[in-house]
């Protein structure tokens, strides 16, 4: 049960004393089932498996956000919400979608394929990998405490200042809302650097960096940009938190300090966390379309390349979102060129996709139609982005709705997309059932023209002039003919409820599927990835053997061998079968590290002492007790558990050598 | 100020000898969504691609360039995509050689997207330079943003006959085929100005002060909003533009500092005044007013209103809007036939300003009755606490009908 699978020969760190079973009081909770091994659980598929229900849940609550926006917009001068709850609506929507959907929901697919995709049975650190869930949990839950305490924050995702500012937006929303963020980003700095340290080392034997699934490497240059954007707006945070709890004057002009500062600390956070948001989902289907259109990705090292100079670069372009501040035009010029730079390497992308099914043998699956969807959709929003790339004319389109159509086609049609045929894709491997593909296809499809339904129409209400982030508009600027604001309003708010009705129905396929649905055999889609070279769902340990890997897609090459007077592929062996072997030449001790309070504990206090910032000193105080205590537990805990611990005691006891990590 | 460069004057030549159209079909854009965007003279008055002035005319210009090209990447993409999907769909072939890729077709793929974006960046970069000029300004303007209106602030400038400092809010009042210059700043949080028929949008940031030029080809009204995120009541921060010839500028100058009359005594309106007096004057001012001991009216706005201004009410109706051109002056007939004039006769129309009968009553008394009721503001005398007492926008005044019926007539008298 080793989080480390080659045994080390050397004691890891000899010169500390590990403790070798844990102190006190507090027995450790090794339970295996009901909902103690949930809450203290370590095991990366647990724990990629809450983040996907937090994820939903947020989705779910972002969604009814946006549906409440929509209502208020789809006639002029709307009643449903006032000008407060509107500004409050909009704000928590986006930061919502972003960080406790978007992001978590990644981070839930990372957290379990990944260890999967590479051959590892758990990641490098995994009681960290618990502090980051539920880290997550707390942070969201301290965004939205705010709905319930006076009113949620009311700047915008984007919380400019000096509109942020204690004066401007005196209610408690902000505090929340700086609190929050800090928490959720702790949660994904030590996510970031736990799963680092788990591609650079624990991939299985003969696994190089090019033959990793592009998946994973999506999900390594997303660690490395959140590694080197969250410090960024971390700072940007703290400064806010002085400048709203203890007057502090950074971004107060009349005070000497210079609104644009936060401007310029959020965007060099906020850019490359758009490509935090959407390398995954191009790492998803990166998996799903080479495995229905039965071809290897296309340009496999183009495309990791590609994303990596995507990653590169996006630290580069931050100020596009500041062509109207006056940055002067050498700057303008620059963040330009350098933004339809960006489209380049994007562009290799689609094309890559596209020509990675030419030739193929496409099996249309919801997976492959929602990885379809992704090209589709997210070429339109390129599109529209490589037409604001072009600063003067980005000075007509910034902050209107052509802007708010752009970033859902990038951000729903080649996110969430991806994710969905993420869903479709690794159900089976997650829960051993398959989804049902008639509710997938009209979830498909109602999600597909739902999306186009809203955001299409938000092109011209842009191009039309209707600014974004306004609670009301007006008949009189709505203009006549066909390209008048209030039809396309209209339709916009239509289109919302059909998409809706798309996620509706992915929520009853979920649950049909849990009740009624069909057990997936060991290979369902005839897959490519190491993944699926263990059982559905897999076992705790993940592999019985470290598979040794000598080709990209190494199962598929397993299954397959080219036949060279035709070169076509001839199938050689079984998926199931290959599974079986791989039970069949089990290790013979595998030890895994034991469950544990300490993370939720320390969570816990995080959160305490966040809130202390808004409730004051004892608050902070009783906070900061928690995180002391939760840490000393963590630190006299062995990572993995002594054999008294485990109940009962393994039969053989340890053999190997194991690295105490975490 | 009056310098104009040989280089904008063969600029303006050239675009005098090419008409624009404005039925003129735009671009084929987003083809993904299948959406084909036609200009049209009904279209929202904010149509980005309806430029009336060389700036927003150079940005359409790139535009004219990007959106096709967009659009034609699109339809490529999409047909191929299409094809894709119904030729290589599972017929029972064998599963393929499992080929990773051309070098060769990814170079190409890569080269071709960089051509085609050097030649847009070629043209941004020179369009981004020739929209920051402003060497050649013939007329300046402040323009100062504050929740939820704006302020424009004319300095002295002989040349167009401003002998004193006009300050006036609610509509931008400028000469055709004039080089203005926006200086752009604001006194809270940050604001962006942007009339899309005459140019993009630039920030009105604290502490900085950001230039935007206007230029516009003919007379008439055109439309903007503030398009930074500035709080509550952000959807309610219009703008409007109003170009005038120049021989209807210099009049608008002449009116605007035309000494303050007051009211003949024992009319209503100077009933009205007196309401002024006790109520208003503690923020707007009101050039020229005095008391009855003769004494200047100085408002003192910063004393009662946390940015420290409120807009200066001198020849209030010679503009169409008011509360940060949320509402309108004129009754929706009045207006439309001022917005819809031909440009040779808008001048006369719009330097009518606002008689009795065009009044629109309902608004403006609805406004003077409960401002925060009908515009969302900080107005509550309750909640201002961390503003130490201080407003944002307009409270309500709690005046009584027969105060709006006298304060309504002197208003009208501030022509």
């Amino acid at each position: 049960m080793a989080i480390i699978e080659r045994p080390s020969t050397a004691p890891a760190v000899p010169a500390v004393a590990t403790p070798s079973s844990s102190l006190g009081a507090l027995k450790r909770p090794m339970m295996e089932t009901g909902w103690k091994s949930w809450l203290f659980t370590v095991d990366h598929k647990k724990i990629g498996i809450m983040y996907g229900a937090v994820a939903m849940f947020f989705f779910i609550v972002g969604g009814v956000e946006a549906l409440l926006i929509r209502l208020q917009l789809a006639m002029p001068d709307g009643k449903i919400l006032n000008a407060d709850v509107y500004n409050q609506m909009f704000t928590m929507h986006a930061t919502t979608m972003i960080f406790l959907f978007a992001m978590p929901m990644a981070a839930a697919f990372a957290n379990y394929f990944l260890p999967l995709q590479i051959g590892a049975r758990d990641v490098a650190f995994p009681r960290l990998n618990a502090l980051s869930l539920w880290l997550l949990v707390i942070g969201g839950v301290v965004l939205n405490l705010a709905w319930f305490l006076g009113g949620a924050a009311d700047g915008g995702w984007f919380m400019y200042a000096p509109n942020s500012g204690p004066v401007f937006s005196p209610s408690n929303g902000v505090d929340f809302w700086t609190v929050g963020l800090q928490i959720a980003g702790i949660a994904s700095l030590i996510g970031s650097i736990n799963l680092i340290v788990t591609v650079l080392n624990m991939r299985a034997p003969g696994m190089t960096f090019m033959k990793m699934p592009v998946f994973t490497w999506m999900i390594l240059v997303v660690q490395f940009l959140l590694v080197f954007s969250l410090p960024v707006i971390t700072v940007a945070l703290v400064l806010l938190m002085f400048q709203r709890e203890f007057g502090a004057t950074f971004f107060d002009a009349a005070a000497g300090g210079d609104p644009l500062l936060w401007q310029h600390l959020f965007w060099i956070f906020g850019h490359p966390e758009v490509y935090v948001l959407i390398l995954p989902g191009f790492g998803i289907i990166s998996e799903v379309l080479p495995t229905f259109a039965r071809k290897p990705l296309f340009g496999y090292p183009f495309v990791v390349f590609s994303g990596a100079s995507i990653g590169l670069v996006g630290f580069g372009v931050w100020a596009h979102h500041m062509f109207a501040t006056g940055l002067g035009p050498v700057s303008v010029a620059v963040f330009s060129i350098a933004t339809m730079a960006i489209a380049i390497p994007t562009g290799v992308k689609i094309f890559n996709w596209l020509l990675t099914m030419w030739g193929g043998k496409i099996w249309y699956t919801t997976a492959m139609k929602f990885a379809i969807g992704l090209v589709l959709l997210f070429t339109v929003g390129g599109l529209s982005g490589v037409t604001h790339s072009v600063a003067p004319s980005d000075t007509q389109q910034t902050d209107t709705y052509y802007i708010v159509a752009h970033f859902h086609y990038v951000l729903f049609g080649g996110m969430v997309f991806g994710l969905f045929a993420g869903f479709y894709y690794w159900w089976p491997k997650v829960f051993g059932r398959l989804l049902n593909e008639k509710m997938g296809s009209w979830n498909f499809w109602l999600m597909f023209f739902g999306m186009n339904l809203t955001f299409g129409p938000m092109h011209i209400l842009g191009l039309q002039g209707q600014p974004r982030r306004m609670y009301i508009w007006t008949d009189a600027r709505a203009g006549e003919g066909f390209f008048n604001l209030a039809f396309w309003n209209m339709v916009a708010s239509i289109g919302s409820f059909i998409l809706t009705a798309g996620v509706l129905v992915f929520l009853i396929n979920v649950v049909y599927t849990w009740r009624k649905g069909p057990v997936a055999g060991a290979d369902p889609w005839d897959a490519r990835t190491l993944e699926w070279l263990t059982t559905n769902p897999p076992k705790p340990h993940n592999f019985d053997r470290i598979p040794v890997v000598h080709h990209l897609d190494e199962f598929f090459h397993r299954k397959y061998e080219e036949d060279t007077a035709t070169h076509t592929m001839r199938r050689i062996a079984d998926g199931a079968d290959l599974v079986r072997a791989e039970e069949a030449a089990a290790d013979s001790d595998i030890h895994l590290p034991g469950p544990s309070y300490w993370p939720l504990v320390l969570a816990l206090g995080i959160g305490v002492l966040g809130l202390g910032t808004i409730y004051g000193i004892p608050v902070m105080v009783v906070g900061a007790a928690v995180i002391l205590l939760g840490s000393f537990g963590w630190v006299l805990e062995p990572s993995v558990p002594a054999d008294s611990e485990i109940d009962p005691p393994s039969v053989d006891g340890p053999t190997k050598e194991i690295a105490p990590l975490g | 100020m009056t310098n104009p460069t040989d280089n904008t004057a063969g600029k303006k030549q050239d675009m005098k000898s090419t008409p624009r159209n404005p039925r003129r079909a735009l671009a084929g854009m987003v083809a993904g969504s299948g959406l084909l965007l036609t200009g049209c003279a009904t279209n929202a008055p904010q149509d980005i691609f309806q430029p009336k002035g060389p700036n927003a005319h150079d940005i359409n210009q790139l535009q004219k360039l990007v959106f096709p090209i967009a659009g034609i990447v699109g339809v490529i993409v999409l047909a191929l995509a299409t094809y894709i999907f119904l030729k290589f769909r599972d017929r029972g072939q064998a599963i393929p050689s499992q080929a990773h890729g051309r070098p060769i077709v990814e170079i190409t793929l890569t080269v071709v997207p960089a051509l085609i974006l050097s030649v847009v960046g070629v043209f941004t970069f020179r369009t981004i330079f020739d929209l920051a000029e402003t060497q050649d300004t013939e007329m300046v303007i402040n323009v100062t943003g504050q929740q939820w209106w704006w302020e424009y602030d004319y300095p002295v400038q002989e040349d167009f006959g401003i002998n004193q400092p006009i300050i006036t809010s609610g509509q931008l009042v400028m000469p055709v085929g004039t080089k203005v210059l926006l200086r752009e700043t604001s006194r809270d949080v940050i604001h962006s100005y942007w009339i899309p028929a005459l140019n993009g949008k630039k920030d009105a940031v604290p502490g900085r002060i950001n230039l935007l030029r206007l230029e516009a080809d003919k007379p008439g009204i055109y439309a903007g909003q503030c398009t930074e995120f500035c709080g509550l009541s952000h959807a309610n921060m219009r703008m409007e533009a109003v170009a005038l010839s120049k021989e209807d500028f210099a009049k608008w100058v002449a009116n605007q500092q035309k000494p303050y009359a007051a009211p003949a005594a024992g009319t209503l309106a100077a009933e009205g005044e007196q309401v002024f007096l006790n109520q208003c004057v503690r923020c707007h001012q009101v050039n020229g007013q005095k008391r009855a001991d003769g004494t200047a009216v100085i408002a003192a706005p910063d004393e009662n209103v946390y940015s420290g201004a409120a807009p200066n009410l001198s020849h209030l109706m010679t503009r169409n809007t008011f509360a940060g051109a949320m509402f309108d002056l004129l009754r929706p007939a009045c207006r439309k036939d001022v917005w819809s004039a031909k440009p040779e006769e808008f001048g006369a129309k719009y330097l009518a300003g606002v008689s009795e009968d065009c009044l629109n009553a309902t608004d403006l008394r609805a406004w003077l009755r409960n401002a925060p009721a009908v515009k969302p503001m900080y107005a509550d005398p309750t909640k201002l606490g961390p503003t130490d007492g201080k407003y944002r926008g307009m409270p309500a005044l709690g005046l009584s009908e027969t105060d709006i019926d006298k304060l309504v007539a002197y208003l009208l008298t501030l022509k």
